[in-house]
């Protein structure tokens, strides 16, 4: 947790396993010293001792405090450090940071989740949060685009989604190879296959910023509301603390005023979506 | 407002024995300019009063452009900072803002907040881009420093702005306690002088709440014209008194090294998947006055640009924000 006699100082943490998800992304677990705590959506600053940090959602069970797992593309610097990892050595973690999803809002409601890509991660840990507290929830759906069927990861969870009562899980590839007998097409193809109440139903929405922006317009296309659609903003959350300015997205800060935020208190700003 | 006096000489000799037991900053120079230096004992009847603002900002007191925020250096001596003007002195409630943040306290910012000892200095005058007053800030402090000081004749008045100022002051010997009216009158028409000096000045200038406005309610053009002539050095953020972004960077140990960033520099907002808000220049340049006069307006009580003017001094390209404001204004 957060040191608040310095708040520049990240814990460390044991990386004891890595599982590699598809070519380009793996899970980190870790078992940070004296546990670590957050709500579903909060984000870390995750570091290579020496090399840097940058900023993930934990992909595991807010429920679990003992150890905590890491989802990460290999994407710049950093990730790519990361990916060389070996278990045995120690991060960095820094957090946890910012307004994660407020899942006592979604009580009694029906949750309608579009992913894609890594974006599955952080709604990996909302699934389990909401899987802790289905009897009070209508129904969760999930619907998840990745490129090609080998970057659709977390492949066990769709199958243990679609066993479990209130939950249906959709995939969607861009492109499909011969094995594939899923939806292909964008992820919010999907939205046009599920059934939704939209009197009681909210959306949530993670992935990369094409997707955000698109997966939204077509939410509100079908009848959700603006504060009914709640969007996992990604910016380059450095410090995690409200203070260096890299995250800045309109009077937000992003990494202490989201990175969940509802489209309806951030659409003013035109250029949420760069 | 309790005001005191000592004789200037008096004054001098309290510094020389200060020096011994303080780190003391004071604004220092000659008739071509003046900046913050470390005050030694030969460089006291260098020191600069009444004069408006010093080269650079005050903020690298508080924000070092580069430390180690993990392995701070220790314990410091009891610091003095004079000859501050009120622009500097009303940045610090920014920096106080985002720094002395309830969630998130940086210790090392507290730390020599409180271990400060802030000494403003009114303004009798102006510089050529001072404009301070079309932001309703006077050029003179009556809160958030700890004393103003005055240079009157061989005098030295002090007007004791808070608790701490007050209890330093009571100390110093040959301090009393300022009966003489006249004396305030001089330094109230130097006020009213000042201050008629910047409304001549800046007599078209757009005020705070309405640069705000235009900015928000500006087109691009505006902002492709402008940034025409920036070459994105950073001058402009790094000259000012509120701007206080940073970077961290990691260094063996998991220790953090803090430097100030800038988001004029190409990059700023760069994520890891390669989109960057901030790509474009016209873009980029715009995001500096967005969150100056429209985004912390909205997040902060405090006031995100205090007119000290230092940006246009500092800009290679010759940009002048006030230039800029009176097009928006036209």
């Amino acid at each position: 947790m957060t040191d608040n006699k310095n708040i520049y100082r990240p814990i460390k943490a044991k990386l004891i396993e890595v599982i590699e998800e598809s070519p380009l992304i793996k899970t980190f677990v870790l078992v940070p010293e004296n546990g670590f705590k957050f709500d579903t959506g909060q984000f870390i600053e995750l570091s290579v001792d020496s090399i840097g940090e940058a900023p993930f959602t934990p992909s595991s069970s807010p429920l679990i405090t003992e150890q905590l797992e890491v989802t990460v593309m290999k994407t710049g610097y950093v990730t790519e450090y990361m990916h060389n990892l070996k278990p045995g050595v120690f991060m960095g973690i820094r957090g946890p940071f910012g307004r994660g999803y407020p899942v006592e809002r979604f009580f009694g409601k029906e949750v309608l989740i579009l992913g894609g890509g890594c974006g599955l991660a952080p709604i990996r840990s909302l699934l389990y949060a909401l899987e802790a507290v289905k009897d009070k929830l209508e129904k969760v759906i999930l619907c998840y685009g990745s490129k090609t069927p080998a970057d659709c990861i977390y492949k066990p969870l769709f199958d243990r989604l679609n066993k479990t009562p209130k939950f249906e899980a959709y995939r969607s590839v861009d492109k499909a190879d011969s094995e594939w007998n899923e939806s292909v097409g964008v992820a919010t193809v999907l939205l046009d296959k599920v059934k939704v109440n939209l009197k009681n139903s909210i959306a949530v929405v993670c992935g990369p910023p094409i997707m955000m922006k698109f997966g939204t317009l077509k939410l509100l296309e079908m009848g959700y509301k603006d504060s009914e659609i709640y969007l996992s903003m990604e910016k380059n959350m450095s410090c995690g603390l409200g203070k260096c300015g890299h995250c800045m997205m309109g009077e937000f800060f992003v990494c202490k005023d989201g990175p969940v935020f509802t489209y309806d208190e951030i659409k003013h700003n035109p250029d949420i979506w760069k | 407002m309790q005001y005191k006096s000592i004789k200037k000489d008096d004054w001098d000799k309290a510094l020389e024995q200060l020096i011994l037991s303080h780190t003391i900053i004071a604004g220092t120079g000659d008739g071509s300019g003046h900046d913050y230096e470390l005050l030694k004992s030969s460089g006291i009847e260098r020191i600069v009063y009444n004069k408006p603002k010093p080269a650079t900002p005050l903020k690298s007191f508080f924000l070092p452009v580069r430390e180690n925020v993990t392995s701070p250096a220790g314990t410091e001596k009891p610091r003095i900072i004079i000859g501050v003007p009120n622009c500097d002195i009303e940045a610090l409630s920014i920096l106080d803002d985002i720094y002395l943040d309830k969630d998130f306290t940086d210790t090392l910012y507290r730390e020599r907040r409180e271990n400060t000892l802030l000494i403003s200095t009114d303004c009798f005058g102006t510089q050529e881009h001072c404009h301070c007053l079309s932001y309703d800030i006077k050029p003179y402090s009556e809160r958030n420093a700890d004393l103003a000081i005055i240079s009157l004749d061989s005098k030295i008045i002090f007007r004791v702005l808070s608790q701490k100022g007050e209890e330093f002051i009571s100390k110093i010997e040959g301090i009393g306690t300022l009966s003489d009216d006249s004396v305030l009158k001089a330094i109230e028409q130097e006020h009213r002088l000042t201050e008629s000096k910047l409304n001549e000045s800046n007599r078209d200038l757009p005020g705070y709440k309405q640069t705000g406005e235009l900015v928000s309610g500006s087109k691009k053009e505006i902002w492709e014209k402008y940034s025409s002539h920036c070459v994105s050095c950073g001058a402009c953020t790094t000259i000012c008194p509120t701007c206080t972004c940073f970077l961290l960077i990691d260094k063996p140990g998991f220790e953090k090294v803090k430097q100030m960033d800038a988001c004029q520099y190409p990059g700023f907002e760069r994520v890891a998947g390669g989109e960057d808000a901030l790509f474009e220049l016209p873009h980029r340049f715009r995001n500096r006055y967005m969150c100056k006069y429209v985004w912390k307006p909205q997040k902060f009580k405090s006031l995100a640009c205090t007119g000290c003017g230092r940006c246009i001094e500092a800009c290679i390209g010759k940009i002048s924000k006030n230039e800029l404001f009176r097009e928006l204004a036209g």
